[in-house]
Order: C-alpha cells, then structure tokens, then sequence
C-alpha cells in the first residue's frame, strides 16, 4: 500500500515538472532568434514559400495555441516530426529550396529511440567504471580518516575534477586508440566504440563518488554499533562489508541517481569529441539546425528519465534503510 | 583451511580460468589490420536530406554525388592547365556552329538501376537541370532559352540560338551538373530524385544511415569496378575528431585541415596530405540592395580598408593570394590591374565623397560570418573588422555555427540581414559564369542581392561572345574591371582545399571543388 501511494504521488509530482519543462522549454525556444523555416526550407527560398511553410505548420500562430496543440500530441504519445531530419536520421544542412521530402522527416520520437539506447549503454559504462575507480579508493580512504589512504582519496579526487574533460576525451583517444591502438575511438560500430568515452566520463563522475564514500564511510565506521560489532567479535571483513557498506551507501546511491539522470540528459561534450551517435550528439546537431521539436522532445524524455530514476532511487533507499520516509 | 575458505578459492580460480577464456577482441578491436575495407571519407559538413542534385549548392552532398554520378566530361583544373577536359560519359564535344554543340555519348554505359545511358537522360538532365525553380539552376539560361535534340542515342545537339547565346558555353558546364536518369526525371522533383541518388558513375548509393552515407562499387562501371569495396561518406562536425580518426586509422581521408592541423598531420608517419589550389574563392559579401552598401563608393571604401596582405598572414597554407572575382584555375582568370587593395587614404577620400567623412553618419554595421565550416573564419573576421573600425566603420561582428549562419546567408526582399557576410563560392568547373553570373546578374544576385544594368549588360556581352577567345576578352577588359569598380563583394583569396589520408591510399584523385574519383583508388 505504502508503494502504491508513494507511486501514485511521486508520479504525479513528476508529470508536474515535466509539464513545467515542456512550457519553459517550449516557449524559450520560440523566444529565441533564427526562423526555423528558413533552416528547412533552405536559405535560397523565396519569402513567399517560407511564410507559407510557416503558416502550414502553425509557427505563425500564438505561442499558448502552438503549445496545447504539441501538449495534446505528447499526451497521445506524439512527439511530432523533426523539422529538418529526414527519416533515415542524417543530419542535415539547409540548403534544400523546395520542401518535397516533408512526409519524409523522421519522427521524433523513433529519433530519440534510436539514440537513448547509444546513450544508456555508454552511462551504464561510465558508472560502472567510475564504481569500479570510486568504490575501493573511497572505502579505503573512509576506513582510514587522516590516514594516506584519505590524503589519496583527496588527491586523486582533485586531480580528476580538475581535468577538463574534452581535453581528456582527445588525450586518452591520442594514447589509447593512435598510439597504442587498443581500441578504436570514433564513431560507433560496436561496443568497443563505448569504452573510451565511458572511461572519459567515469573519471568524471568518480570525484563525487569518492568523496562521498569516503565521508560517509568515515562517519558510519565513528559510530557506536560499529564498535559494538568488534565486541561481538565480527571479523573486519565482515563489519565493513556487511555493516559499514550498506549504511553508507544511501548517500552514494542519491549521487549515483543524480549523475545518472545527467548523463542520459545529453553527455554533448563527450558525445561530440567521440562522434558517438547518442542523445548528446543529436541534442547538439538538433539546437544548431533550430529543429524545435527535436529539441522538445529531447527535454521532455530526459526529464521524465530524470523523474523516473529519483523515484527508482527513493524506493530502493526505503529498502536498505526501512527508516526513510520520501 | 575451512569450507568458506575452500569455497573462496574455488570460485577464484574458477573465474580466472575463465577470464582466460574470454575473446577480448569484442571489447578491444583495433581499427586497424582489416581486409578489403570501405574508403571512410570524413566530411566537415552535412548533407541536405533531398537527393536531387538541382536542388542543393551543398558542398558535402556535392562531394557524394562525385562518387555516384557521371558526368559529360570531368574537369582536373590542375594550374599548369586549367581548360583541360577528360571525357567522361561523353566521347566528343563539335562546335558545329556558334550556337550548335554536338554531343556524342559513351557506348555501353548504364545506370546503377539497369538503365542503359542514352541520349535522352542528356536532353532530360539539362532541361531539368535550367528550370527556373531549380536552386542549381546554373545554365547560362533558362530552358526556354535552348533546345536540345537527339539524332540518335547517342548523340546530342544543343541549340542555344533562341537564347542568343555561345553553344559552347554547355562545354564547361558539361563538367558541372552530374547526368540524371531521364526516367527519374520525368517524375519531377517528388519523384525518387529526391528520395536517393541514381547515377553511372563508380560506386552505388547504397543507404543513408545516420550520417554515414554508404555507397558500394558498382561492378559494371564502365571503366571498370572500382577496386576499393565501397566508400562510406560520414559527417563529422569537430575537425579534432575527424584528424584523429584519421591518425588512429578508422577514417582514410578527412578533408578541410585548419594550418595548424596541417603542421600535425605532416610530423606523423603513416599519413600524407593533398594540397590543392580550388576553385573557390573566399568573399565578404555587401548587402548591396541596402544602405549604406547600396552605394557603390562606400563599398569600394571598405575594401579598400582591408589589408589582404595580413588576411594571408593569417591564412598561412589554407589560402593562395588571388585578385580576381573568380579562382586562378578559373577560364578567364587574371590578375585584376586595378584590383581593390589596402589604401587608407583612398578609403578616407571615398568615405568623404560618399557623405560619410570619417565614417561620420555611417549605421552600425554587422558583419556575418561562420565558425567550424571553413578554416580562419571567425580569426581574419576580427582583423576585417579591426580595419574596418580603424576607418571609421561602426561594424560589429557576429560569428555564428554553420546552420545558424547559412540561415542568413541569402539575399531577400529588401536585403538580407547583416551588411556584410563572410562566405565562398565553389564549383566544379573551369566555367567563370558559375560564380559571377550566379552573384552579380540580377537575376540571380544570391548573396549580395546587386541589380545593376551595366553589370547585367557586361555579363550578358560576355556570355553572347561568338568564341571562346572574345569571351575571354570581354571578361578580362570589360567585366572583371567593371567588378573590380563596382565590388558588390571582395574577394580576399582563394581557398586550398587540404586534404588529409592515410600513407595506404593511392590512386585518389581529389578535383579543385572537392569532389574526388576513387574509381582506381586503393587501400592497403
């Protein structure tokens, strides 16, 4: 029961904030100059055809009226067409005058479906990496506060942070994949094209984690039933895997839920450096070419992405520690 | 040692027998090391999503309709031979008066479709290609202007005494507008011309997938099947990215290098460049339909404001000085005598004569221009505009990304937005008509939007010219002077197309427009 309701809540809450995307989003985008038309219909083109073309699609009429007639196509599942895409998903210049591929252009929403697995794979990728860095330098570093373990963590964390991650992306591309031809870089024709652009952004995100384990570490293993533990003769394996772990991973679980609802919004730096063909390579190609729908659509699944993973992280938060409520 | 323990272990030495197992070649693929592979092109610019190739001035489309179209007769422009023509699907071109060309056409040849190449896919491309509506429309006129018939097929004759025009003027054309197949032709622009591409030349269009444009060899090429498997056309909008794809070996060729990526690419085994002078010319463009670049001796000072000399300093091997509205490589080419160049005093005492001491009582002025597309825009915009300021001229300069930039590119009622707009014309052909009818004839006037009757009449006595040799002096005494008076737009230089590729291929032929032959290309 305390599911059901906690559901029945939370997504209400979040179909609120994805309403509220949409509007902001919506309207920023026609506030802002460049006449998409002119994009589509191509630079050569009689005023005459643009205004035309405008006014058959309705870009002519009042933002509100625009706004409920997209609104009531989302409802239905309807993200519309792209402006300039044509189905086969290229993207596109605008240089053609007549507008004869129209039915052509590719839905919205099989755009985004196409690109958000590309996305999911490579943020899988990246968190797993970044755990894999983050969770023995982290722990290790909690378990011994002040100690070089800790002074480790702290650098380490630094030195990450500090690295500009599209200067990465082509240092790492420069060692790995020309020099050394480990692995190939760009593009994507298979899952070693995810690799370096997951490694790139896991260097990323692993500050965070590390210094939140290692704080969170640090204070669990301070406290008193850590001690009572020893007492009961627990071996230290056992406290700090069975005991110490599980408590301090509620505040890394809501960072990981933070950082992975990013990473699906678009990685568009590392998306572009990499050509890797994901949701951050056709938000950057969509907001160049003023393919508003695109763009729309874009901010309207990563938010709802973004709603759907808090609330995943909220009830599995609620399954490790009984004691929260959300 | 207890049962936990044993178990530990067990599964430990389970797990590393296992990895042992494990094929890390699907995690770790080298790009290296293939067999017969694809030549991977990379492109600096996107394509237009319509196939037809009338309706686009697309630079990257271009360069893909050069792997998959044939054309009449292909046109090398190298600089010691500018007029040189290589047949291609034609066999024999006969002026056989001043207003008749004859065409005789290639045997044997047929489309990727399995239609035989005939005469009439000639006579229906060149129609198709000058209707008025065409944004490729590049003819020297309309359809209505000449008459093209077919004796047999295959021979062509090209009547051009309607439009009272030289028949020899389709010559260089014939190099320019790829052939279409009459059948696509006949149903019109929403037919499947616009849904893929249908030609003779040596690859197949195979599929659009995402940005990789896949073509395949088309193994009844008249010259023979091309020896590479095929050619994969990709869009790769970061030049970064493109030059280390090509450095770690996953792209064989990558185009448009900046200087600085030359001096990289050159230290590195394993990749050589190309370096070829263009048939583009590089221009700043005056809205003319406008104040105050609608009066031509403001114009006239500007460029003369602007130092070209420090433009090439900037430019380093990405450019090639030029004084001419139209590239070196161009038929009628040279060097303009009174040519526009850096003269401050001439600026001051044109701007005074023009009502505009000082630049006193000039409006602010935006000057367009775009990053990412062609090398050292946006670095010689700001030196322009610095030289401009120097003179008095309030300019403000705007730089865009490509899309938002082609965007507001083209002239329009009453003048396209901006006053200036930085940006280059590149075709395919030795014809000089191209760019300069294209701009500066008022039926036409793309960018600068100029209408002018002197201009028109000059354009017009130089296309009506009976032969080849008083076209050429029509341009060189007439027009081009009366260009370089008038500057509806400055041409700072002229573009060098700079390729990079890997040291294993051979036998590319890469044109002056960009466009490449990969029919005897090979990859290692």
């Amino acid at each position: 029961m305390f599911i059901l309701r906690f559901l029945a809540r939370r997504l209400f809450q979040g179909a609120i904030i994805v309403f509220l995307v949409s509007a902001l989003i919506f309207t920023l985008l026609r506030v802002v100059p460049g006449d998409p038309v002119r994009l589509m219909a191509g630079g050569m083109a009689p005023e005459a055809l643009i205004e035309q073309i405008a006014a058959d699609m309705g870009l002519r009429d009042p933002i509100w009226q625009q706004f409920g007639r997209y609104i009531g196509g989302v409802v239905q599942g309807d993200l519309g067409q792209s402006f300039v895409r044509p189905a086969n998903g290229a993207a596109v210049g605008g240089a053609s005058f007549d507008d004869t591929t129209r039915s052509e252009r590719a839905e919205v929403l099989a755009l985004i479906a196409d690109t958000a697995p590309m996305t999911l794979q490579l943020a899988l990728l990246a968190m797993v990496f970044a755990l894999v860095i983050a969770v023995p330098v982290g722990v290790w570093g909690g378990l011994h506060p002040g100690g070089w373990p800790d002074r480790m963590a702290l650098y380490l964390s630094s030195l990450f942070v500090s690295l500009p991650n599209f200067w990465l992306g082509i240092v790492l591309a420069l060692i790995l994949s020309v020099k050394l031809q480990l692995m190939p870089a760009i593009g994507y024709k298979g899952f070693a094209y995810t690799i370096l652009p997951a490694l790139v952004l896991a260097i990323e995100i692993a500050p965070f984690l590390i210094r939140t384990l290692t704080v969170s570490v640090a204070g669990v293993m301070g406290q008193t039933f850590i001690d009572i533990a020893r007492v009961r003769g627990l071996t230290r394996n056992q406290i700090v895997f069975r005991h110490a772990l599980k408590n301090s991973s509620i505040p890394l679980l809501n960072l990981i839920g933070v950082q992975f609802s990013m990473l699906l919004g678009g990685v568009l730096v590392i998306e572009f450096i990499f050509d890797y063909p994901g949701l951050g390579l056709l938000t950057i190609n969509a907001v160049m070419q003023r393919d508003f729908p695109l763009i729309q659509g874009i901010a309207i699944v990563t938010a709802a992405a973004f709603v759907l993973i808090n609330i995943i992280v909220d009830l599995v938060a609620t399954t490790i520690d009984p004691r929260l409520e959300y | 040692m207890d049962r936990r323990k044993f178990l530990r272990y067990g599964a430990a030495t389970g797990a590393l027998f296992g990895t042992a197992r494990i094929n890390p070649d699907f995690f770790f693929s080298s790009a290296h090391a293939q067999g017969a592979r694809p030549l991977v092109f990379l492109s600096a610019e996107n394509i237009t999503g319509n196939w037809d190739p009338t309706a686009h001035t697309t630079l990257s489309q271009t360069n893909i309709e050069g792997f998959v179209m044939g054309y009449l007769t292909r046109a090398p422009m190298r600089p010691g031979a500018p007029d040189e023509v290589v047949y291609e699907l034609a066999t024999e071109i006969t002026e056989l008066d001043a207003h008749r060309l004859q065409i005789k056409l290639r045997e044997g040849v047929t489309f990727h479709d399995g239609k035989p190449f005939k005469a009439e896919d000639v006579k229906a491309t060149f129609e198709y290609g000058a209707l008025p509506d065409r944004p490729k429309q590049v003819y020297p006129g309309p359809t209505d202007t000449f008459e093209v018939t077919t004796p047999d097929d295959h021979t062509v004759v090209v009547d051009t005494s309607k439009g009272g025009y030289g028949a020899s003027l389709f010559i260089f054309l014939a190099s320019y507008l790829p052939i279409l197949s009459a059948t696509d032709v006949a149903a019109g622009p929403n037919g499947p011309l616009s849904q893929r591409l249908n030609g003779t030349g040596p690859f197949r269009f195979v599929e659009q997938r995402g940005n990789d444009t896949v073509m395949e060899a088309f193994p009844d090429y008249f010259r023979g099947a091309p020896k590479v498997p095929g050619v994969t056309f990709s869009f790769v909008g970061d030049a970064t990215t493109r030059m280390l794809s090509l450095m770690n070996g996953q792209a064989d060729v990558i185009e448009r290098l900046e200087p600085e990526q030359v001096e990289t690419l050159q230290a590195q085994e394993g990749i050589k460049l190309s370096r070829l002078v263009s048939v583009e010319n590089k221009y700043l463009w005056f809205r003319c339909s406008k104040p105050p670049f609608d009066n031509p001796l403001v114009r006239k000072a500007a460029a003369h404001a602007i130092d070209r000399g420090m433009i090439m300093e900037i430019m380093g091997t990405a450019g090639e000085a030029s004084s001419n509205f139209i590239s070196p490589i161009k038929f009628g080419y040279f060097d303009i005598p009174d040519y526009p160049e850096y003269n401050p005093e001439e600026c001051q005492r044109l701007l005074a004569e023009a009502g505009f001491p000082g630049g006193q009582g000039l409006p602010e002025l935006e000057y367009i221009t775009s990053t990412g597309f062609y090398p050292k825009t946006k670095e010689y915009g700001e030196l322009i505009t610095a030289l401009l300021q120097e003179q008095g001229f309030p300019v403000t300069l705007n730089v865009m990304e490509v899309a938002a930039w082609n965007e507001r590119l083209y002239d329009r009622p009453g003048g396209g937005p901006g006053h200036m707009v930085d940006c280059g014309w590149s075709t395919g052909s030795p014809e000089p008509d191209l760019v300069l009818r294209t701009h500066f004839h008022s039926t036409s006037k793309r960018i600068c939007g100029i209408v002018d009757p002197e201009l028109d009449a000059a354009l017009d006595e130089e296309r009506n010219a009976p032969s080849m040799e008083a076209r050429k002096q029509s341009l060189q005494a007439n027009l081009m002077p009366m260009l370089a008076d008038k500057v509806p737009a400055l041409s700072l230089f002229t573009s060098v197309l700079i390729h990079g590729m890997r040291a294993d291929v051979d036998g590319l032929f890469i044109y002056p427009d960009g466009q490449s032959d990969a029919a005897s290309a090979t990859v290692a």
